[in-house]
């Protein structure tokens, strides 16, 4: 092996993941974002530490002093909430979040039960892996996100059938509908899956998603709208909520993403 | 076929791995070589979308198009070897899409060694698509995607592939889970126990079928473990998965790809498959790899060091579409073929040593996943794999808890740096698995209760259990 005792590796890589590492720690940034109220502080703080064994608890506490509502909404929402900000700054990583979604839908869960009537969510969305394609993992991270964002899922799984798709969004007429593709010869089902959409007249958002698909693709063909990364799922989930159709999606995608 | 697991390594040291040379060398197609002294450029590639849509327009699109940019450029520039390989896309599970594709690519290297003399083959590797709620052995029902797996190798072998690969997805329920989660005993049961089975159990089959069409047997990776993993990982500016995580289940993944060639399979090997070098420690069977020049289908952190001892050297994949040099495939074969051509140059300059070092000590210290690849490290990670050789679950253990080891060891003599919560996460993998069980039998009943909930897809009799 030669000898590497002169090497100046700073002469050839840069590690900016040691030298740009966010030296504060969750609770120093969250500091600001945390409910005042000390109840709901409580449980938020749960969710923001992934307390998956005390959450039961704290949550069943905090419901003998205050509204079910307001502790989803308060408390556990808001802690999520805090969740994606530290992930969005680099302080949390994907591990952090699932287990901080999990911790949620615990309390969401005990909370929602004395809820007559149950939660009122933000919409439905239909999420798939294109037919013939296994790949998964990106929709399974997309769907936690929106769960976590106060959506339901309908989760269709992988290598659903295009047919079935299209029958799924005529019966549920959901927010949007989005497939995922890991192959280039996989993601041809969007445009087949989209034209079924508009030959049952819908209007309904096809989001294109995965490895092969770019947005380039995406916006290839009507309704189809693009998400790059999970995060962006419930950023542009919101939008259409908003009254966003898929046009203006498209126009408006840059900073939309960006926000 | 029979399974002969390893339980010593090829090499005496980790100073005699070098690019362009294996101690068990494979030949096959018009003239290829592999592992015989030069190193080979591997050519993968992607039909355009919509290619798939009828039998003719999919064989004109790999073989008209696809095959023929790609050899008369090895002829216009001068390159005297080249592999070609065609990752089927699924719809390729039909006879009648798939067998003018491969029949058509023999025909076509036979042509063009003929006419000009150029070394060439074709490696085929098929999709593996089954699921695991679906079942991964045959008669188990659901959507017969075992059934399809073994259907796909017999039409390959027949219609002319000179190298039979897969990429297999044994243990991939616990891999998706355990990359998403953090969870490195879910993917030490899942890939490196199951995944061991799964590949023990498939590959066995392909080299029948393989050997009974006179075909080669390549190999497998770990694909859809510890890429997923490494991808995820991604470079500085992503914070999905910690690199010493992928770095961990790279080492883990080693063990299982490994069973490929203990179960028939004679390499090379899959070029995705990063593991590679440690496989390769172990075994003495040619290796594909890629790295700075599959810049056209992902980045990573070992774009150099990861050629130190590869045979074949790919750019993993490119969709075929023009570029202004040419086509895609032609402007990545050149890519690839001119990175071989330096490589050779330095072997028959008597410098490959020197370059193998070059290459490893460029990207030696970017991350931990190629730290824990450099040669000499490799080497040990496959010395704690042979020494508990015929124990699937054990040497997947050991793989895992030395690469750890030797990331650790790394930081603590400050030649890799690692960010804080890189360095928690090492600890704390070092913590658990350490305090894992040795014994198959306690892990496996362990782990069926530990994810009952989290991996609802595991079915024990997936995996003959």
């Amino acid at each position: 092996m030669l000898d590497a005792s002169g090497v100046d590796y700073s002469k050839i890589l840069k590690r900016y993941d040691v030298e740009l590492e966010v030296a504060a720690t969750p609770e120093q940034m969250a500091a600001k974002m945390l409910p005042k109220d000390p109840v709901f502080n409580k449980v938020a703080l749960e969710v923001m530490n992934k307390q998956i064994k005390t959450v039961g608890p704290t949550v069943a506490e905090a419901l003998k002093e205050r509204d079910p509502l307001a502790v989803i909404n308060e408390g556990l929402v808001a802690g999520m909430e805090i969740v994606a900000k530290l992930y969005a700054e680099h302080v949390y990583f994907l591990p952090d979040i699932m287990m901080a979604a999990k911790t949620m839908e615990i309390g969401i869960a005990l909370a929602e039960k004395q809820v007559p009537g149950g939660r009122e969510l933000k919409g439905t969305v239909i999420m798939h892996a294109a037919e013939g394609d296994p790949h998964d993992i990106g929709k399974n991270i997309a769907a936690v996100m929106m769960r976590s964002s106060g959506y339901e899922v309908i989760d269709m799984g992988r290598d659903v059938p295009i047919k079935d798709v299209i029958a799924e969004t005529v019966k549920v007429k959901p927010l949007f509908t989005s497939g995922t593709a890991l192959m280039t010869t996989t993601m041809t089902a969007f445009p087949a899956i989209a034209k079924g959409f508009q030959d049952a007249g819908l209007n309904i958002p096809l989001m294109g998603c995965g490895g092969a698909v770019n947005r380039d693709y995406a916006n290839s063909y009507d309704l189809g709208i693009y998400s790059e990364k999970a995060p962006q799922t419930p950023v542009i989930a919101q939008k259409i909520l908003d009254g966003y159709d898929w046009k203006k999606i498209r126009d408006e995608w840059d900073s939309i993403v960006g926000e | 076929m029979a399974v002969t697991r390893y339980t010593k390594m090829a090499y005496d040291s980790a100073d005699d791995l070098v690019f362009g040379q294996a101690k068990h060398p494979v030949s096959y197609g018009f003239g290829i070589k592999i592992g015989a002294g030069v190193v080979i450029p591997e050519i993968n590639y992607a039909p355009r979308p919509g290619a798939e849509k009828d039998p003719e327009k999919l064989r004109r699109e790999y073989v008209d198009y696809i095959s023929k940019d790609i050899l008369n450029r090895a002829v216009t520039a001068g390159f005297p070897n080249v592999q070609l390989e065609t990752e089927w896309v699924s719809q390729m599970n039909q006879e009648k899409l798939s067998a003018p594709v491969v029949a058509g690519q023999k025909a076509i290297c036979e042509k063009y060694h003929e006419e000009y003399g150029v070394n060439c083959a074709v490696r085929q590797t098929i999709p593996d698509q089954r699921e695991a709620d679906e079942g991964l052995r045959p008669g188990m029902g659901g959507r017969s995607y075992p059934e399809k797996l073994f259907e796909c190798a017999e039409i390959a072998c027949e219609n002319g592939a000179d190298n039979l690969s897969c990429e297999t997805v044994g243990g991939k329920e616990f891999a998706d889970y355990a990359v998403t989660n953090g969870d490195i005993t879910a993917f030490l049961f899942g890939v490196g126990y199951l995944g061991s089975l799964d590949m023990t159990y498939v590959w066995q089959q392909f080299a029948d079928i393989a050997k009974k069409n006179k075909c080669v047997a390549g190999g497998d990776t770990n694909c859809s473990g510890a890429n997923v993993s490494m991808f995820m990982a991604g470079g500085y500016l992503d914070n999905d998965v910690q690199r010493t995580f992928s770095a961990v289940t790279r080492c883990i993944a080693s063990a299982r790809t490994l069973a490929a060639w203990e179960s028939g399979a004679i390499g090379p090997d899959k070029d995705c498959g990063y593991e590679g070098i440690i496989c390769k420690s172990i075994a003495g069977k040619p290796c594909a790899q890629e790295g700075k020049n599959c810049q056209c289908a992902h980045c990573d952190l070992q774009g150099n060091l990861i050629a130190q001892a590869c045979d074949l050297w790919s750019n993993e994949s490119v969709e075929y579409h023009p570029e202004f040099g040419g086509t895609s495939v032609q402007c990545w074969f050149g890519s690839i073929a001119y990175e071989a051509a330096l490589m050779n140059t330095a072997t028959q300059l008597g410098q490959a040593k020197t370059l193998r070092d070059m290459y490893m000590y460029t990207d030696r210290t970017r991350g931990p996943e190629g730290y824990v690849l450099a040669y000499d490290h490799a080497y040990m990670v496959g010395q704690a794999i042979a020494e508990v050789g015929n124990d699937l679950y054990l040497r997947a253990k050991r793989a895992g808890q030395k690469g750890a080891e030797i990331i650790l060891k790394g930081y603590e003599s400050k030649e890799l740096p690692l960010t804080n919560k890189q360095l928690d996460t090492l600890k704390s993998i070092i913590k658990t698995l350490d305090g894992l069980t040795d014994d198959t039998d306690k892990i496996t009943e362990f782990c069926a209760k530990e994810y009952k909930d989290t991996v609802p897809n595991y079915n024990p009799k997936n995996y003959g259990l």
